[in-house]
This record gives C-alpha cells, sequence and structure tokens, in this order.
C-alpha cells in the first residue's frame, strides 16, 4: 500500500513499524518544530468534540504523528466520554476516506488490498468486492455480528439482499458494518496505552482541552417517566387481572421497572398478583435481575426490537423511532 | 400436564414402559459434543434436576434407566464446565435452534381435537371455563393432533428448511430435524460458524424466518411528504425476501408503473405497508422466537420420550416421508386397561382407535399417549 493511502488508515500495523523503525523517542516531542503536529492533533480534537469529522488529509508522517499526539492528548485528558467521542469521530473519518476509496479506485488489485488490510486482518472479516459493480459480499454470520448491533430497521436481515449465505451490500453500508469495530480499536489502544511521563507541550495543551471541555461531560440522568409505554402497559394489566404472563414479559416487566428506579419491594409487590405467585422466588429472581444475586450483572430491559420479536411489543404512534420502552414518555428535569 | 395423572397407579405404569424404552433403546442420536453439554430431567413429581454432565451415552442411559425421568433435556450451548453453576459453566458457543409448533398456525381444525383438563379434578371439560364438575379448577389445553394438523406443520418445516438452506446457506450437514415428540419440529444447526451468535443476532435471524420488521423501502416505496415515490434498490430484488415480496406482488426489476399502481390501490403507503406485512405472515414460518433467541436453554433430548404424548423426539431424515404417528411411536405393544375420560379417535402406528367405552383395552402405546394427555388413567385392576 502507497504511502497517501496509508496517511488515511494510521491505525493500521504498518504505521507502528513506521514510528518503530525511526526510532522515535517522546522527549523529541518538546522540541519547537513539533509544535505544527501537536497544533494539528488538537485541532482535530476539537473538531471531533464539536461534532465535526476532520477531513484535513496531510502527508503520511504527518499524519502518522498527529494520530500519535492525538491518543496521547486523549489519554492525558482522562475523560471516558472524551474518549469515546472521539475514537468515534476518528473512526467516521476514516470511514469516509475508506468508503471513497472503495468505490473510485479502479485498480482491483488496490481495492483488494485494502479490504484484506482493513476487513481481513484489523476485523477478521471475509469479505469480497466485486470487480465492477463495487457490491461487497459477506457471510451472514459475520453480517449478523455486526448489523445486530445497530438500531435501524435497513439493517434487519429481512432488509438485505440475502442469498446462499451471503449478504450483498454497497461500498458505503460495508464501510458503515465496522465503524463501530474501528471505533472500539482505536479506543481500546488509548485505554492500554501506559504512559510513563508525558512531554510537557502535549500535558498542557490536555489540561487545557480538559478544562475546555471536560464540564459538557457531566452525566445527566434526570428523567421523570410521565407514562408507561404499552408494552409494559399490557403486561401490568394482565398481571392485574391475575392471569399468567409468560416468563419473558415477566423479564421485560421487572427490568423495566428498576431501570425507572422503583425498588425491589415495589416490583415484587406488583408480580403478587401473579397466579403462581411465590415470595420467596420473586424475590431471589428480582434481586438477581437487580444484580444483587447470582451473576451481579445487572439486567437491561430488552430493546423494543427483542419485544416485537417475541410478540410482546403493543406499540402506539408515540412509539415510533424508540428503541427501548425505558424511552418511552420520560421527560428531562432541569 | 396435569399432576394429578402422574400420580399412584399410573406414575408406576408410566415409569415401568418409560424405564422399559431407556433400557432397551440404546440407540440415541449422536450428540455432537456431549461432554460440553449441561443435561438436566423433570422427574414425575415435577422435580426439575439440572447441571448434570455425561461423556458418553451409556453413562447417560444408566441415568435414565436408574431415575426414569418424565421429560429429559440437554443444553444447546457448548460449556466448558457443564455441571458448574450457570455463571461459572463458561460459554463457549450453542446451536442455533429452531422450535415450531402446530398451535401456532392457529388452525381452525384446532377447536374440534382440542380437550380442556381441570387441573384439579381431572374432568374433561368442553370449553376452557371454570371446571364443571369440581366449579374449582382451571382447565388447561391438550390436544391430539389430526392428520390436516401434520400436513400444515410439514408444510411449514419444509419452508424452514428452505430458509435455512437457500438464504442463510447452511449446509445441509450441519442441520439436523427431529419431531418434538408431540405437536411440532425442533430444528438442530450445529454449523461452527453460528455457534457463536449472541442473542440479539439469533434475534435477528428470528425475525427473518418469521417475517417481522419488512420495511417498504427494501422493495422501493418510499414515504415522500403526504404521499410516496418508488426507486427500485440497486442491489435489486432478485434475493432474500425481496424476492419472495416481489413474487408475490408479481413485480420485477423494471416494474416501477405496476408497483405504483400497486401502491394506489392499497390506499398508499400506509396502506401498502399492512399489505406487506400480511404477505411477510404469509411467506415467513411461525417460529417460536424466545426458543432461537436464548442461548442457555435446555432442550428436549433427541431419542428421549416426551411426557406430554408418550412419543419419542424422533430424528427426520426425510421430511415428506415422516409420518409421526407412526415413525415416532416406539413404545411397546402390549395390552393394557384403562378408563377413559371422554370419547375419542387417534391414529398411533398407521393403526386407527375409536374409543369410546369407558374402559377400553388398548396397547401400552396408546395408553401412555392418553395418560400423558390427561385423557385417561390406567385401570387400577392392572
Amino acid at each position: 500500500m502507497g504511502s497517501s493511502e496509508l496517511a488515511k488508515y494510521p491505525f493500521l500495523q504498518e504505521a507502528s513499524e513506521y514510528i518503530q523503525e525511526t526510532k522515535f523517542d517522546f522527549e523529541e516531542f518538546d522540541r519547537p518544530e513539533m509544535t505544527h503536529i501537536i497544533n494539528r492533533a488538537v485541532d482535530k480534537l476539537e473538531n471531533e468534540l464539536k461534532g465535526k469529522i476532520y477531513s484535513n488529509l496531510d502527508e503520511y508522517e504527518i499524519e502518522i504523528m498527529t494520530f500519535l499526539v492525538s491518543l496521547l492528548l486523549i489519554k492525558s485528558i482522562g475523560v471516558e466520554e472524551i474518549s469515546k467521542k472521539c475514537s468515534l469521530f476518528e473512526a467516521m473519518r476514516v470511514e469516509k476516506f475508506l468508503s471513497t476509496d472503495l468505490s473510485t479506485e479502479r485498480s482491483l488489485q488496490k481495492k483488494k488490498l485494502l479490504v484484506q488490510k482493513i476487513f481481513k486482518e484489523l476485523f477478521k472479516i471475509d469479505i469480497d468486492v466485486d470487480s465492477t459493480s463495487s457490491i461487497c459480499k459477506l457471510s451472514v454470520p459475520d453480517y449478523l455480528q455486526r448489523a445486530s448491533k445497530m438500531n435501524e430497521q435497513e439493517w434487519k436481515l429481512i432488509n438485505r439482499s440475502v442469498k446462499d449465505g451471503y449478504v450483498y451490500l454497497d461500498t458505503d453500508e460495508a464501510v458503515r458494518l465496522i465503524r463501530n469495530e474501528l471505533s472500539n480499536l482505536i479506543y481500546t489502544r488509548i485505554k492500554n496505552m501506559k504512559i510513563y511521563e508525558v512531554p510537557l507541550l502535549i500535558k498542557s495543551k490536555a489540561d487545557e482541552l480538559r478544562k475546555k471541555y471536560s464540564g459538557r461531560y457531566v452525566y445527566k440522568n434526570q428523567f421523570k417517566i410521565l407514562e408507561y409505554p404499552p408494552c409494559i402497559k399490557h403486561a401490568m394489566e394482565i398481571i392485574n387481572k391475575g392471569e399468567n404472563l409468560p416468563h419473558s414479559a415477566r423479564f421485560m416487566l421487572a427490568t423495566y421497572l428498576l431501570a425507572i428506579g422503583k425498588s425491589e419491594d415495589d416490583v415484587i409487590e406488583i408480580f403478587k398478583n401473579s397466579p403462581d405467585y411465590n415470595e420467596k422466588i420473586t424475590r431471589y429472581q428480582v434481586a438477581h435481575l437487580a444484580g444483587k444475586k447470582g451473576s451481579h450483572i445487572k439486567y437491561s430491559v430488552p430493546s423494543c426490537d427483542r419485544l416485537r420479536s417475541e410478540d410482546l411489543c403493543f406499540a402506539v404512534k408515540e412509539c415510533e423511532n424508540l428503541v427501548n420502552p425505558i424511552q418511552f414518555g420520560r421527560r428531562k428535569l432541569v | 400436564m396435569n399432576q394429578l395423572e402422574f400420580a399412584g397407579e399410573n406414575t408406576r405404569f408410566l415409569k415401568d414402559v418409560f424405564r422399559k424404552y431407556y433400557f432397551e433403546n440404546k440407540n440415541f442420536p449422536y450428540l455432537y459434543s456431549m461432554e460440553k453439554r449441561e443435561f438436566g430431567y423433570r422427574k414425575f413429581d415435577s422435580i426439575v434436576v439440572r447441571h448434570l454432565s455425561f461423556k458418553t451415552t451409556g453413562e447417560l442411559v444408566a441415568e435414565l434407566v436408574r431415575n426414569v425421568p418424565l421429560d429429559v433435556y440437554y443444553s444447546n450451548a457448548y460449556y466448558a464446565l457443564p455441571s458448574y453453576p450457570i455463571n461459572e459453566k463458561q460459554w463457549e458457543g450453542a446451536d442455533l435452534i429452531f422450535d415450531i409448533d402446530i398451535k401456532d398456525l392457529n388452525l381452525p381444525c384446532l377447536h374440534d381435537h382440542t380437550f380442556y383438563i381441570c387441573n384439579v379434578c381431572g374432568f374433561v371439560n368442553s370449553e376452557q371455563k371454570l371446571c364443571i364438575n369440581c366449579n374449582k379448577g382451571k382447565n388447561n389445553d391438550t390436544s391430539i393432533p389430526c392428520k390436516k394438523c401434520l400436513l400444515a406443520i410439514r408444510k411449514e418445516a419444509i419452508k424452514l428448511l428452505d430458509f435455512l438452506l437457500y438464504d442463510l446457506g447452511v449446509k445441509e450437514r450441519y442441520i439436523e430435524i427431529f419431531f418434538s415428540g408431540n405437536a411440532g419440529f425442533h430444528f438442530h444447526v450445529n454449523d461452527p460458524n453460528m455457534r457463536n451468535l449472541d442473542s440479539n443476532s439469533r434475534s435477528n435471524v428470528t425475525d427473518y424466518i418469521i417475517g417481522n420488521g419488512f420495511m417498504s423501502e427494501s422493495i422501493g416505496v418510499r414515504r415522500f411528504r403526504n404521499g410516496f415515490t418508488i426507486k427500485l434498490p440497486k442491489s435489486g430484488i432478485t434475493t432474500g425476501w425481496r424476492k419472495k415480496v416481489a413474487s408475490a406482488l408479481g413485480i420485477n426489476q423494471k416494474s416501477e408503473l405496476k408497483l405504483k399502481h400497486i401502491v394506489e390501490m392499497n390506499g398508499g403507503y400506509e396502506g401498502f405497508r399492512n399489505e406487506l406485512n400480511k404477505i411477510a405472515k404469509k411467506n415467513g414460518v411461525p417460529i417460536d422466537a424466545q426458543v432461537t433467541n436464548d442461548i442457555h436453554r435446555v432442550f428436549r433430548l433427541p431419542g428421549s420420550i416426551n411426557g406430554k404424548s408418550g412419543l419419542i423426539k424422533a430424528k427426520c431424515n426425510d421430511l415428506e416421508s415422516f409420518n409421526p404417528t407412526n415413525d415416532a411411536c416406539l413404545l411397546s405393544n402390549s395390552e393394557v386397561e384403562i378408563n377413559l375420560k371422554t370419547k375419542l379417535k387417534l391414529n398411533l402406528k398407521n393403526t386407527n382407535f375409536k374409543l369410546e367405552s369407558t374402559i377400553e383395552k388398548v396397547p401400552s402405546y396408546v395408553a401412555v399417549y392418553l395418560i400423558c394427555k390427561g385423557l385417561a388413567t390406567i385401570s387400577k385392576s392392572q
């Protein structure tokens, strides 16, 4: 792969090899000629924190160093939300380059090499690009593992072109499919970085950025539920009538009530109307879902998609565009 | 299932027949990675035993002969430590399982052969209301599937097989089909590429097979202002669900005008979406979503007796020729006397039985079938 292509993909193995080969030392960042790189990295991060993709592209060496400084800056800022946001925008930047390269590149050999480097080597996805149509073909399991993390209905397998165990996507879609993994890859690199001493200039820039942006990421989770979603209302009606509720509906009801802040006792009280109510078992199961017993994992409310497929969804107009019942009827507290 | 039926004489009789089957029938279907599965069973007193592990079929059969359970289960999941508590088992993957059942087909004949049995006194009622005999119990329904039911479920099983082979591309050697032993089919897919799919990915497969969530945009009909616009997808409408829908609508890649007319005939975008839902429901297979989505499920053991019917969960090598009431009926022929609770007809082992008296002499496999369904008890004079 040529250096102009590699400049767009600084997270590849080749970039780390380049840094090792040049025997670059962190102390060199304090030299005045490196200021340009550091300022460029700051500019890039500020763009990302404002929700913009940094699309300037420089030559290979500059891009690799800028990427490295960006990671150092993010690590030094040390705010989880900032790390996640910058990783996502870095992934979207790559997505933009990769999508263009795959659809406009005329050389099939170059296309295949890109696919090999990014899809196969990095993410173990066996994907093939058609030489004329640029339609990508990947196996159903490879597709499912990624698409099932997307909330949009269009990514459901039923809405895709599927034949003989393969899913057919255009290049934009194929690249979009790996955005989350790319973002996770960058995030993991930041998380696993071990820095014993951050160069002074980078440290002071990181302090400035933290001061300027960290306030935006104070976690605000103050919502008030004004109305229960129809799926929950339906389950409550059945329980109130003293009728039997299937296991999956009990799971939905209990996880929902716990998620909106009801106490375990409140939840148990609701289940008292079940025809097969047993306080000891219910108490254990509710505590289990709350993450206090057994595996100590707090269970999430099943997604709307899941509820639809289990016949537990009774959607009304207000449910449109929701991905989880927890989003229904809530208002932010100010 | 009525606990009443599994008390005293009935339990003794059923246990004898079940034990004989497990003792004589050692040809259990091959279980892939048996040593990594969790096994469990339900005893006749309803107590469930779980977290068992067996390395060989011999060990498993010995346990079944010793304890004679009502139902036997094994996990679709593979674990490093299958006999440990669930959060310590170390999940290593799970077969993809599909379950289709006659009751989910909503067939019009279902009511004709459904019986409602009181869970307190065991009386057979004609409706699902409070028991008219004891005025206390609620009625559980049980059904004796008729020929129409069995043909309908077979048709759905063939559709499911087509989805797996031609859409999802699962190789035939990875698919095992079993009659559930009561009123449906179980498909086990042990494709190594599918084994690591998480629950969300499996739910995506479930929706594909049921036909949930097909968007009108996938066939080229988009909402536009107060109306709609048509632009057929570049990637075509000749594969997967797009093909099924296009074929139901009678359109192809060049039918933009025809499609526009169809949407208008259905009253516009919303009406067309309703039409698509109907097409999807008709072309999909009503599998049990919870079964497929669950990656830790214990599932009826192939070759074991189904406690709801006394029939075997039998392997089905050819859906077209498989006859559940014959091929899955493997219990003893020896005659016994039963007290019948209601008049009924049934066909087992290619024999028609028309049972009308309160006391009837029948082969053991018929007696087991009716006792398991709560429609008869063993005669005390045995």
